[in-house]
């Protein structure tokens, strides 16, 4: 992950950003569904227009396409080469023919999978399902709560503190991963499951979204109403606010999760014990030991394959829920 | 009155329990190991006789920043991000933006797939990005070598001078879509009367396209340009994996990042390593701080 | 006030925060057993390595062991992350009892204070049975910090099949090394008689070792480091003209590139050492009966071999079970049982530094692979001639690291050999003189 976007493998500011960018608010189903509307207008004003020169419309129409489809060449041959690849014996990975299913062997792959070592890989599947799910889960909560308090609340030193938050998102997580090291071990923490629990339950972005959304969908009436009625402030928190508040919630919980799911450097520092590994430092491991051994090329190979399947899945399934989080992100 | 101060009481005690789990831990993982960096990389641990008696830390002021410094392979990691920055940063924003161009302009076809297509490498986590690529550009392995080999093409990915494109690559598979994505809702969020009246004053697909569209995107540029930044100063997994066993010429000091691990864990010299990721996390902080300037003020009233 | 104080606050501040949340505690079994073990009450060892066939010794051990029981735990080899791990495991203070490190890296860890003194329970006796090269390899400071567990001789591997097809004589010196390359290259243009690993620093060191280097010399107090010595230079220059005038197929150790230009039949020899021998028996199984093994190439044609890795077995600082750990390793490096259970299941080809175990060694290996060839004997004259004069530094990963890194940069031409041991030679100085030693060089 490293690269763009954050999602730096660690902690903190991962994962989230991009719905943050400014997250607008309600307004932005609402621009979208107008948008959604004009379009239509707009294709036929297009379309009037093309009649007009139709081959050069037509070049361009095809030019316009074959850039895209060589786009998504490139982003689905990777895919395309793990799922064949995932189905050969070591000596089909081996030997190159990386597109055909010369020495399919998946069925033995999945089952080398399932029993290596006593079946440790889906013991890093459970770690890492406990580290994304909980972890999320979690931080998701915390970033709410704080949110909330940041977008319904007035007290001395708000905004300051609330600066404090917006730096803490500017950190690279990956520059904080050693110094966290450096203090666990420091601690006795290094190589427990908290080592790699704690520092992601933090996200400064998440925060940053939740008051965003806070804003948007808890109208102040619903609270008073509440106070009216004699509710305690964090009762009106739990049963009213957290509760319309929602769509943040999932927001926060999806990009962490996804975050979480993909972190690697914060384990590599933090962990030792196999046991605890989560998938991406497992495949990391064993990819180490095909030096010695090649036998462990399909392992990596299909454990890849797996590890991947739940988010492409997520991802396939929720489009929906991740555009809209783009999107909240990109319009200001 | 008084109900007012009560109730500003109240609110205040709820306002603490709601922001005290995320302030307590936010210390926790990120002021207090930031403090403790900065402690540690003043000592150094010094050794006696032909060093096999044990070690004592021992004060040494600024030493390991200066070591650090002074050391080649420390300062040619950042002439590498810099280079990495400039030709990854320009693609990515470029290419984003492009395609985003392209799918809304009208004349593309089966624009959900494409998105979710493009999209889909971000549900793959980073190492196995980088393990895959790692098969795809090993000769004698990957059809995409063997492939430019017969088209003529003899590059090789794992030579000192594909090392850079070998990185960026990778990157850019990774978050290409990514971004695409949030420029196109950018780009659908545009009112469409202001782009039918372009049309209707003559201006073709290109000039609507870059005289109109883009400007109007121009705050989504800046966020993704600021979030590259950040992701950039972090490189790490991906030439972790190509410098361990590959037979790429990326090194294992390659980035800043690496260098700080490097010097934790296979020179085990913790103030040092403290030292580099202190250094690393200033210059982030004083980066992110000059693009959001930057952005702020050319976005400003946007 | 000090520093221990502001330590303790930042550890205690996050303690207390995380105790918060956590309530967890370590719960290391902490019985105390420092002794021996017994029957009715064994004593429970953690055991990290990765040489090959580890895993069988540890079966044998514990089902003939009632005293002590050894949990075994497979690491990436040292290089590849495995020393990295021990060291973070060790400094972390939930460190294994018992781990493998290799000769080059021991000074290393005794150095970084990873290890602990395990000449109380070392007696005279074992030490005796080993390669006074081996022994000495593991005593340091006047101290015994590891039990030898092979001696690696290097050696040359090389596909019978393809020297006899095209009439090229096994090398016995270098320069007919260069032109057996030259040749192969000739007869078929992909061929490759050997590999260049860019990131295996060592196998450039037993070269260097072999012929007469001395990288590292303790005098007195001080260190002396020597890379620019006549044996270096020569050994350099030689590699820089191979890789120049691509005699050579330049590829990581052990990389899928490697082993696929094996399988193809395009790489037809392996610079390697006694271990090698169980690697390729176990990459290349439909190769049987192709490969040969002669003594590594010299400089005069008189027998000289430097030691390319070999391994030993050290007991981390933490453990409070050293006695059953060394008793242990002593199994594993000097009883017949021992070397059996880990070579005759066929990946492992060690060679013990115990000389004794030699002849079980023999019978144990299955040496089909190699057409019966007689290794072992190979590997005694091998082990026999290796120049007991090098000593590794206590900077190893510093040094190995930097070389690493600048080898992998030759194949580009933009560094050459004897520049890479010249930035691996100032980087070794300058660690040294950080660490606060007395350093010539």
């Amino acid at each position: 992950m490293t690269s763009p976007a954050t999602t730096g493998s660690t902690t903190t500011p991962t994962g989230a950003e991009p719905t943050a960018r400014t997250a607008s608010d309600s307004r932005t189903s609402a621009t979208r569904r107008s948008t959604s509307r004009t379009s239509t207008t707009r294709t036929s004003t297009i379309r009037t227009k093309a009649t007009q020169a139709a081959p050069s419309r037509w070049l361009s129409k095809a030019a316009v396409n074959g850039v895209l489809l060589l786009s998504a060449l490139y982003t689905l041959f990777p895919l395309l080469w793990l799922v064949t690849a995932a189905t050969k014996d070591t000596g089909g990975l081996l030997t190159g023919d990386a597109l055909s299913f010369k020495g399919f062997d998946l069925g033995h792959n999945l089952s080398e999978l399932a029993s290596y070592n006593d079946g440790v890989y889906l013991r890093w599947y459970l770690n890492s399902l406990l580290y994304a799910g909980g972890g999320a889960l979690v931080c998701a909560l915390i970033s709410v709560a704080a949110g909330y308090a940041f977008d319904k609340y007035d007290f001395r030193g708000k905004e300051k503190l609330f600066a404090v938050v917006l730096l803490g998102v500017l950190v690279p997580s990956t520059a904080l991963a050693l110094p966290m090291y450096l203090l666990a071990s420091r601690a006795g923490l290094v190589n427990t499951y908290w080592s790699v629990l704690l520092p992601v339950l933090v996200n400064p972005f998440g925060v940053y979204l939740s008051r965003v959304f806070s804003a948007a969908h808890i109208p102040d009436e619903a609270l008073e109403a509440a106070r009216i009625d004699g509710a305690s402030e964090l009762r009106a928190f739990w049963s009213i606010g957290l509760r319309m508040v929602m769509p943040g919630f999932v927001t926060v919980f999806l990009f962490q999760f996804t975050a979480i799911w993909n972190n690697f450097f914060l384990p590599l520092v933090m962990l030792s014990d196999q046991k605890l590994f989560p998938l991406s430092l497992g495949l990391y491991a064993w990819n180490s030991n095909t030096h010695a051994e090649p036998s462990f090329y399909p392992l990596v190979v299909t454990g890849s394959l797996l590890a991947v399947l739940p988010l492409v899945v997520a991802f396939v399934a929720l489009q929906r829920h991740w555009k809209a989080g783009l999107a909240a992100g990109s319009v200001k | 009155m008084a109900a007012k101060a009560r109730t500003s009481r109240r609110t205040g005690a709820a306002a603490g329990v709601l922001l005290t789990p995320f302030f307590v831990l936010f210390t926790a993982v990120t002021v207090v190991p930031i403090g403790y960096a900065v402690w540690l990389s003043l000592f150094t641990e010094k050794q006696s006789g032909l060093g096999f008696d044990g070690a004592e830390s021992v004060f040494s002021g600024l030493d390991n920043y200066t070591a650090a410094l002074g050391d080649r392979a420390f300062r040619d990691g950042f002439w590498i991000l810099l280079g990495y920055c400039a030709v990854y940063i320009p693609l990515m924003v470029g290419g984003a933006l492009a395609l985003a161009l392209l799918l809304d302009s009208g004349l593309a076809r089966a624009r959900r797939f494409f998105q979710l297509a493009l999209f889909l490498p971000h549900a793959v986590p980073g190492i196995i990005a980088a393990l895959i690529w790692v098969y795809l550009y090993t000769p004698g392995l990957s059809p995409v070598v063997r492939a430019m080999d017969s088209g003529g093409i003899g590059f090789s990915f794992f030579s000192p001078d594909g090392a850079l494109p070998s990185v960026v690559n990778i990157a850019l598979w990774e978050w290409l879509g990514y971004n695409m994505v949030i420029f196109y809702a950018a780009l659908q969020a545009i009112d469409r009367s202001v782009l039918e009246a372009a049309t209707v004053d003559g201006a073709g697909a290109w000039r609507t396209a870059f005289s109109i569209k883009v400007p109007l995107v121009r705050a989504s540029l800046g966020m993704v340009a600021l979030f590259t930044v950040i992701g950039s100063l972090q490189l790490f997994t991906e030439p972790l994996i190509l410098n361990q066993g590959s037979g790429s010429a990326v090194t294992s000091t390659w980035t800043p990042n690496m260098y700080a691990y490097t010097a934790a864990f296979a020179r085990n010299d913790y103030g040092l390593a403290a030292a580099a990721a202190v250094l690393l996390a200033l210059t982030a902080a004083l980066l992110s701080f000059a693009v959001t300037r930057l952005t702020t003020r050319k976005g400003a009233r946007a | 006030m000090s520093r221990s104080w502001t330590r303790t606050t930042a550890a205690v501040s996050v303690v207390t925060a995380l105790a918060l949340l956590t309530g967890c505690g370590g719960d290391d079994d902490s019985s105390s057993d420092a002794g021996r073990g017994t029957a009715d009450k064994p004593v429970t060892l953690t055991f990290w390595a990765w040489q090959k066939g580890s895993k069988d010794v540890v079966d044998a051990f514990n089902a003939s062991h009632k005293n002590i029981r050894v949990d075994f735990e497979e690491i990436p080899s040292g290089n590849a992350g495995g020393y990295a791990k021990i060291s973070n495991a060790v400094k972390a203070g939930n460190g294994p009892d018992l781990v493998a490190v290799e000769y080059p890296m021991l000074p290393e860890f005794v150095s970084q204070g990873a290890l602990q003194d395990i000449g109380p329970h070392l007696t005279d006796e074992v030490r005796k049975k080993f390669l006074p090269q081996a022994v000495d390899l593991t005593t340091l400071g006047g101290k015994s910090w590891a039990v030898p567990f092979d001696a690696a001789p290097q050696t040359y591997f090389y596909r019978k099949d393809f020297f006899e097809k095209n009439r090229i004589e096994v090398p016995r010196t270098w320069a007919e090394f260069r032109t057996a390359a030259e040749k192969a290259k000739k007869a078929d243009p992909k061929a490759r008689i050997a590999t260049f690993m860019p990131d295996d620093p060592t196998t450039f060191e037993a070269m260097a070792w072999q012929a007469g280097a001395q990288w590292f010399k303790a005098e007195g107090d001080t260190w002396k480091v020597n890379t620019s010595d006549a044996a270096t230079t020569k050994v350099a220059d030689y590699w820089q003209g191979l890789i120049d005038d691509r005699l050579v197929q330049t590829a990581v150790s052990f990389s899928p590139e490697w082993t696929a230009a094996l399988k193809d039949g395009s790489t037809v020899g392996y610079l390697g050492a006694s271990w090698g021998a169980g690697v390729l028996k176990s990459t290349l199984p439909d190769q049987s009966g192709k490969w040969g093994i002669a003594p590594v190439p010299t400089w005069d044609g008189r027998p000289a071999s430097g030691m390319l890795g070999g391994s030993t077995w050290a007991v981390t600082k933490g453990s409070r079970k050293a006695a059953a750990a060394v008793e242990f390793a002593t199994w594993m490096s000097t009883t017949e049982e021992g070397v059996r259970a880990r070579i005759a299941p066929g990946t492992s080809s060690a060679f013990p530094a115990d000389v004794a175990l030699r002849p079980a060694a023999k019978k144990a290996f299955d040496a089909g692979f190699y057409g019966g060839q007689d290794i072992y004997r190979l590997f005694d004259e091998a082990g026999a001639s290796i120049n007991p004069r090098w000593s590794w530094g206590p900077t190893t990963g510093t040094t190995n690291t930097t070389l690493k890194d600048q080898l992998g940069k030759v194949s580009g031409g933009s560094v050459t050999v004897r520049g890479a041991v010249r930035a691996a030679h100032d980087a070794t100085v300058a660690e040294l003189k950080k660490r606060g030693l007395k350093v010539e060089g």
